[in-house]
């Protein structure tokens, strides 16, 4: 029986050379590691299952990034990639391939160690003492964290019924603000404000408060497949008050390799690296960097691939809760956010036992409302018998 | 050049040059790059190459068509990690997609490893994206515009760089006739500092102070500004031989306010990873903890790190190496007539006689990359990095080459040195 740890030691040491390259093109991306290791784990005993569980927690991509991806890293390790120096130009190779693949010149775009250090700089740049940070509640708390953590004011405004981004009261809170984080799809609640609307809401919150800048999270953008769907990168780009930020966390696959940037203004960019440029790459780790620029000039096909295949699991695990009463928010992201109808708590630490990971609290709905990643087609399948078992029954009608 | 080593990559591949593997992870000419950029483009510089990567320092010299670069410019360990490292990471692969909380083993094992490696407690422990994190961090939490930074000249610039960035004081103490930090100097100016920056063994000077010398520092900058941080970077504590010498980290686990910052850039040869760490009291290290950026490791430098540790064999490899080069070097300096200063690192401090930058460019001309300028010495010292011994044979018949007495111009063994690179004598150049 193969273990997972034994195979990344016999991946280690005995065949190294066929890991990036020749192994996945093999096997291919839709069969990917995790899937192929699935048989074997499935196998063991419980308590090595406990060790290895379905990971539904963290909105990563389940299959990783595509092969061009790996098998950049592996020649970053081989004759072709590793000249003397070449770290040297590693990160500006990316910028250059991020600025030629959104269109914009390098002077728009700063690298940072995921989107984290994106967010953090943006909050630490564009508020203070004097000038809040407005953001939806729930939201991603890494600004509202650091901004709390910095003794900056934050001003949270709640969603809509349906769990909509609330474009007027975030506009009023906008007045005097230092920074708006935007979200959009918006982590946890999985949804998404239209390219129209939001262009709408970003020229007007720039006119009734000229001095707040806006952060426009684009974190699940690949993922959205609502038609009214743009980036904001050409309105950043113009206006200095709209930066965006990206990351190749989450459609990209590279999540373990810590890499996102952020898109703007020339001007607003330059104060967003005064502050936390350090000095030379910083933070900024030199596989993420090839691995990035791999990601970029790899087939386009594989966002495109990534993003049906997620709308499948998307589709079979929103129709799941709402054939049970329970139901998930119009997610246009790679996880879902529903309604269980009792404390996530208590789900989740029981679906843990059968080794499916589901996300933490999210007040001011943890008393009602799970989010959960979408992993492969196989892992959902599995996980929703974990939810069946943990949440009890459907009602008889609905099995129609 | 261990057989391990050749056996993994050929296994990675077949036709590889020995060189490629361990470039990239160890990111050879990261340091001596970034600081060029720095010192070319001030604030412009780093962030990953806003300005994708167009501009560089006028420090670097450009090298000849053709001419293979030996790049002994940067104090990293040239043969890279090991191959429990490379192995590491290629077993990731498969957790690419993974958060590093999500990973096997995840970042929390990485400061666990560390902090049984150093023997204490994991809240002990800050873990930085390279120790660089941890310097920025310890700027932005200790001093302000009321709080200056306590540094030396020349040492390590990157906390003087953020200091200034930010607008706070920094007081440069220039180092001792013997290139040693100058703890007195330093004492005079200490009251009401924010925060001190120790380089111990000292980048560039290469010299280091002995443990009772650094634990009566602490102890008196305590009694005069029991206020005042002190960071203790043993950025090269791995290559020192001189047995006066020992970690800080057992004076900083017991003293209040003071830390010690180590990195994986060194000695363990993974720069291009970015893992650094600080060491020290809770107390002292929450404010670094609260500024920490989170999931600031990758997957695979997690895995590295790991790996790295459990490797010590290959540490004190290096270790050895290293005194056997620079023992070898130091001698060829000192048979030129340039005085090197008493190195304790992976590199040396010496006295040409001439600019920095009339041998540098000399040097580049037939390959040798050797060290920035480094001010106030830039008209008389340069730094030299080891690099493999093999490297270093070349290297050294090349500095014989450019430091030989009254060599005349275009003479036999100049490849390419045209006249006026070379120097008219030793130490009769002109001095700051």
């Amino acid at each position: 029986m193969v273990t997972r740890r034994k195979f990344v030691t016999s991946v280690g040491i005995g065949a190294a050379g066929a890991v990036a390259g020749s192994w996945v093109a093999a096997r291919g991306r839709e069969d990917s590691i995790w899937s192929m290791l699935e048989p074997e784990l499935s196998a063991q005993t419980p308590a090595a299952t406990a060790a290895a569980p379905i990971i539904l927690s963290s909105n990563e991509n389940p299959f990783g990034p595509g092969k061009a991806v790996l098998d950049a890293v592996q020649a970053a390790f081989g004759p072709s990639g590793a000249q003397p120096g070449r770290y040297s130009n590693a990160s500006g190779a990316l910028v250059e391939a991020l600025a030629k693949h959104h269109g914009v010149q390098p002077a728009n775009i700063t690298l940072g160690c995921g989107s984290t250090q994106i967010l953090r700089t943006a909050t630490h740049v564009f508020t203070s003492r004097t000038k809040a940070l407005v953001g939806t509640i729930p939201t991603y708390e890494e600004c509202a964290g650091y901004a709390d953590m910095m003794g900056h004011p934050v001003r949270p405004v709640p969603l809509d019924a349906e769990f909509n981004a609330d474009l007027d009261r975030i506009a009023d809170a906008a007045r005097g603000a230092g920074l708006i984080f935007f979200c959009n799809p918006n982590n946890p609640v999985a949804t998404y404000v239209g390219a129209r609307a939001t262009r709408d809401f970003l020229s007007r919150v720039t006119r009734i408060s000229p001095e707040t800048t806006i952060l426009v999270d684009e974190a699940y953008f690949d993922y959205v497949t609502n038609p009214d769907h743009a980036t904001h990168i050409p309105l950043a780009i113009e206006d200095p008050r709209i930066v965006v930020a990206r990351t190749f966390s989450k459609a990209y696959g590279m999540a373990g390799l810590r890499m996102g940037y952020a898109v703007g203004h020339a001007d607003t960019i330059r104060k967003m690296a005064d502050w936390d440029s350090g000095s030379g790459t910083s933070s900024l780790n030199l596989l993420a960097m090839v691995a990035g620029t791999a990601a970029l000039t790899q087939d386009p096909g594989f966002i495109k691939a990534e993003r049906e295949r997620n709308l499948a699991v998307r589709q079979f695990a929103m129709q799941w809760f709402s054939s049970r009463g329970m139901k998930p928010t119009d997610s246009q992201a790679n996880f879902m956010f529903v309604n269980i109808g009792r404390p996530v708590k208590a789900f989740r630490d029981a679906c843990a036992l059968k080794g499916v990971r589901v996300a933490r609290d999210f007040p001011p709905f943890e008393n009602t409302h799970c989010r959960i990643s979408f992993g492969t087609m196989e892992e959902m399948k599995k996980a929703v018998t974990v939810f069946g078992e943990v949440l009890g029954k459907p009602a008889a009608t609905s099995a129609a | 050049m261990s057989v391990t080593r050749r056996g993994f990559l050929s296994l990675v591949s077949p036709r590889d040059r020995s060189s490629s593997v361990i470039d990239v992870i160890a990111a050879r000419g990261h340091e001596a790059y970034w600081a060029e950029q720095a010192a070319g483009q001030g604030t412009q510089a780093g962030q990953g190459g806003r300005a994708g990567g167009a501009g560089r320092g006028g420090n670097r010299p450009a090298l000849p068509e053709g001419v293979e670069a030996i790049r002994i410019s940067s104090n990293e360990n040239p043969l890279g990690p090991g191959k429990a490292v490379l192995d590491a990471i290629v077993g990731k692969f498969p957790e690419a997609g993974r958060y590093p909380f999500n990973s096997t083993p995840s970042e929390t094992k990485l400061a666990e490893t560390i902090a049984a490696f150093n023997k204490v407690k994991v809240e002990n422990i800050v873990v930085g994206g390279g120790s660089q994190e941890i310097l920025k961090s310890a700027i932005r939490a200790f001093t302000s515009p009321f709080r200056p930074l306590v540094t030396a000249a020349p040492t390590f610039e990157n906390c003087t760089q953020i200091a200034r960035r930010m607008g706070h004081p920094v007081y440069e103490v220039k180092v001792d006739s013997a290139g040693r930090l100058d703890l007195e100097g330093m004492i005079a100016v200490v009251r009401g500092a924010g925060l001190v920056f120790l380089n111990n063994p000292n980048n560039p000077t290469a010299t280091v102070h002995s443990i009772k010398a650094v634990t009566d520092f602490v102890e008196r900058v305590r009694r005069i500004s029991p206020d005042t941080v002190i960071l203790i970077d043993e950025a090269y504590h791995d290559y020192v031989t001189d047995p006066e010498y020992q970690t800080a980290i057992p004076l900083a686990m017991s003293a209040s306010n003071v830390f010690v910052a180590r990195t994986f850039s060194k000695a363990y040869g993974m720069a291009g990873m970015r893992i650094g760490y600080a060491v020290g009291a809770t107390d002292s290290v929450k404010p670094l903890a609260r500024l920490k950026m989170p999931y600031n490791i990758s997957v695979f430098g997690i895995t590295a790190a790991i790996a790295a540790l459990g490797d010590q064999p290959h540490i004190a490899a290096e270790r050895a190496r290293n005194t056997e080069v620079r023992a070898m070097t130091v001698k060829t300096f000192e048979e030129l007539g340039c005085k090197p200063t008493a190195s304790q690192g992976n590199f040396i401090f010496v006295d040409i006689g001439q600019p920095a930058r009339v041998f540098r460019d000399a040097c580049a001309k037939s390959g040798v990359m050797v060290g920035r300028d480094f001010p106030p010495f830039e008209n008389s010292h340069v730094r030299i990095s080891m690099g493999t011994m093999e490297e270093m044979k070349k290297a050294n018949a090349v500095f014989r080459e450019v430091l030989r007495p009254s060599a005349p111009a275009g003479g036999g063994g100049s490849r390419g040195g045209g006249g006026g690179v070379q120097p008219g004598g030793l130490g009769r150049g002109s001095r700051s």
